[in-house]
């Protein structure tokens, strides 16, 4: 009887869970077939030095997973609000991402200069269709670099063109004004653009540029909700010489080449015991040995 | 109690002489089942990783699960054995070298593995010209290798005794080889009060030396993962709970392996009921304390802190491995308790199979620690595919593990043709002691 017990339980335990989805095993994956999919398309703009930056990002979302969809053909065109014109079609990259740069100049524009953009993936028998729209007027920032009285002087001008495609000024606008660094832009002032479209700070001395003083200074119109992501670049050579030095002693820490002296005093520690205690039982073993030959019968 | 033959040697006599033709086959078994796994290791060689489930997002599978596995069972063996050796414990004899035979050839088994895991083989030995001691990985190799050493010198000192009772049987018919090496072996140990007090000595601090290295070192494979921010590792308590976790397994193999040997060799004159609920005990109090405080400990803290990311994996574990949480966690917990907690289930038999069940949760176990987290990451990996985000072992790595399981078998098997699996010097003693109290 207990024999049976035991029988019926484990065989009862390996079998249902033989039976059950469970990710050892390849019924996980049909399962997954069966959840909905969506596709979503996301389209951002960047109107900068006379060009047009269309980023469209296409992913799927499975469930919880969001990814990105690998060629995948992204239709990107413009309109005036009557005609549409195609810009390009692009395929997806491993990240999901289209880029498309095309001339600011010759965009299909409404009577207040408004170009709508709108980026399109048709879907296929896998992942169904999606789109995403965009409208922003076409804006330009110049940057200008000047001394005045010892002070280093940053302007920024700020335009736009108007239904007979002239440049006329943005007033009003607030101009965020960024340093790149090695991982994002660091912000070094903001800019209000007077009725003229032009504005002016003081350009920091600390900036550390590359070994020659060089920095790229960005200005940027961002999230507006007639031109969108405007941005304008030029570079100065306004910054501190950058100078690469080797600390004379490298600092003992978790992530540096050395590692700290109390971890090495640790392990070196506990080494030394355990082995010391190896040691000393191969020496016994040694002086067993050894023994055997003083006890050995002479005859 | 029956009386023991006055030599257990001749007992054991047959198991070293010859072996059936049962035995061979079982050999030849083993030996297919490896070439099994040569070919899948082949075929890995060959085309690399892609022929294994392990993808960018999922980068330890099975592999991983093997090595963690087959460290616990040897760690389990040298805990078991070493305690039972320093506290004289009056059962141990029988037992006591299939404890110690796990702790070795497991220990030779579990990092093939994690070599299995490298991609460039060929760069290994940078492990060693630029490893970083930082690095806990680093700590794993250095411990896993002073552990090998310090277990064959452990093992060895227990081994004297025996080896020399070998080269002094002149009714054991082996070949002259054999009878060489056993006199080579034994040192010339001939049980003078001065060699036998050396050969306490040293295995008193042998005995000592692996229970301590045991729990160092599974700790530092336990922080391999805690030392990591990822969900569901990065737990204070990760250390204590593998070694507990080892110790739960390796008692389970035991009694797998006193059972088959019990079986074979016919030894029920020397591996009796006492022996399986005694170890059965081990099993039940380290199940308890698995199961009761730190399974339980770290899933309610990881539960009532309701971060994200532990969430996640709480609902991961509760519905795409539920079944394996649930062996784990509840049946491989729960069914020790109840068949070698209530005395009317205490039967060999029963014990056995509880820890056939037990050593499957606890594979599962490690599945579900290594697995889900890595399903689970925190940051959206690269490039990532729809194919890559779960994880499915493939032949080769059943293959390899197939192999791996066969590679025990067959040192065992190996191991109990050399030497007997019960040390018979022990018995000798016992048996006096016996017959004075007769």
């Amino acid at each position: 009887m207990k024999r049976v017990f035991a029988f019926v339980l484990f065989f009862g335990t390996l079998i249902s869970a033989a039976f059950q989805p469970m990710n050892l095993f390849a019924e996980e994956k049909a399962d997954s077939a069966n959840i909905p999919v969506e596709s979503r398309l996301a389209l951002n703009y960047l109107c900068a030095n006379d060009s047009i930056i269309l980023t469209a990002t296409l992913s799927i979302k499975r469930g919880e997973a969001t990814l990105a969809l690998e060629n995948a053909l992204v239709e990107l065109t413009a309109s005036d609000g009557t005609n549409s014109t195609l810009l390009g079609k692009v395929k997806t990259d491993q990240e999901g991402i289209a880029v498309l740069k095309i001339a600011a100049a010759g965009l299909p524009a409404n009577m207040d200069g408004t170009v709508a953009y709108s980026a399109t993936f048709t879907g296929n028998s896998k992942y169904p269709g999606a789109d995403a729209s965009f409208s922003a007027k076409l804006a330009k920032i110049r940057l200008f670099f000047s001394i005045e009285d010892s002070l280093r002087i940053l302007k920024v001008t700020a335009t736009q063109k108007n239904a007979k495609n002239e440049e006329v000024a943005i007033p009003k606008e607030t101009v965020l004004i960024y340093v790149p660094r090695l991982f994002s832009f660091l912000k070094i002032g903001e800019i209000t653009l007077d009725e003229n479209g032009t504005g002016t700070m003081e350009f920091p001395k600390e900036i550390v540029g590359d070994t020659l003083g060089n920095l790229v200074v960005v200005a940027n119109i961002e999230e507006n909700d007639q031109f969108g992501f405007v941005q304008g670049r030029n570079t100065i050579n306004w910054g501190v010489h950058k100078q690469y030095y080797k600390a004379e002693v490298p600092s003992r820490e978790l992530w540096t080449p050395i590692a700290p002296m109390w971890m090495i005093i640790t392990l070196l520690v506990m080494l030394a015991g355990v082995w010391a205690h190896y040691m000393y039982a191969v020496y016994e073993l040694v002086m067993i040995k050894k023994l055997s030959k003083k006890d050995k019968p002479l005859f | 109690m029956e009386l023991q033959p006055k030599n257990p040697l001749r007992d054991f006599a047959p198991q070293l002489e010859r072996t059936s033709f049962q035995g061979y086959a079982w050999i030849v078994f083993l030996l297919a089942v490896i070439g099994l796994g040569v070919y899948a290791f082949l075929q890995q060689v060959i085309k690399g990783h892609e022929v294994t489930g392990m993808r960018d997002n999922v980068v330890w599978g099975v592999y991983i699960v093997n090595f963690i596995f087959f460290m616990g069972v040897s760690y389990a063996g040298a805990l078991i054995s070493g305690t039972l050796h320093l506290f004289k414990t009056a059962w141990r004899k029988p037992i006591i070298r299939m404890a110690e035979f796990i702790t070795i050839i497991a220990l030779l088994i579990g990092p093939c593995f994690i070599l299995l895991c490298i991609g460039r083989l060929d760069q290994l030995h940078y492990l060693v010209l630029f490893g970083r001691i930082q690095s806990p990985i680093t700590w794993d190799v250095i411990a896993i290798s002073t552990d090998i050493f310090g277990c064959f010198i452990f093992l060895y000192l227990s081994l004297l005794r025996d080896l020399a009772t070998l080269r002094d049987d002149e009714l054991l018919r082996l070949p002259n080889w054999r009878k060489k090496l056993y006199k080579t072996l034994a040192l010339g140990y001939t049980g003078t009060p001065e060699q036998q007090q050396r050969l306490n000595r040293a295995t008193d601090i042998m005995a000592a030396m692996v229970i301590s290295i045991a729990i160092i070192v599974y700790s530092v494979l336990a922080w391999i993962f805690s030392v990591t921010l990822q969900p569901g590792w990065h737990s204070t308590i990760f250390g204590p709970y593998f070694v507990i976790a080892a110790v739960y397994s390796g008692s389970a193999v035991l009694i797998i392996c006193m059972w088959v040997f019990r079986k074979v060799y016919h030894l029920e004159d020397y591996i009796t009921k006492k022996h399986f609920v005694a170890v059965g005990v081990i099993m039940l109090v380290l199940a308890a304390a698995f199961f009761g405080y730190f399974t339980f400990s770290d899933y309610l803290t990881k539960w009532y802190g309701s971060e994200k990311n532990d969430e996640l994996l709480i609902q991961l574990l509760f519905k795409e491995f539920y079944w394996p949480f649930i062996i784990s966690n509840y049946i491989g917990v729960l069914l020790p308790l109840l068949v070698v907690g209530i005395a009317k289930f205490r039967t060999i038999t029963n014990i056995t199979l509880t820890s056939v069940v037990v050593v499957i949760a606890l594979w599962l176990n490690r599945y579900i620690i290594v697995v889900p987290t890595l399903e689970s990451p925190y940051l959206p990996i690269q490039d990532s595919r729809p194919e890559w985000l779960n994880y499915s072992a493939t032949w080769v790595e059943w293959s390899l593990t197939a192999a791996g399981v066969a590679i025990f078998c067959l040192l065992f098997t190996l191991a109990s043709k050399f030497i007997t699996i019960v040390p018979v010097t022990g018995l000798q003693k016992e048996e006096k002691k016996e017959d004075i109290l007769v």
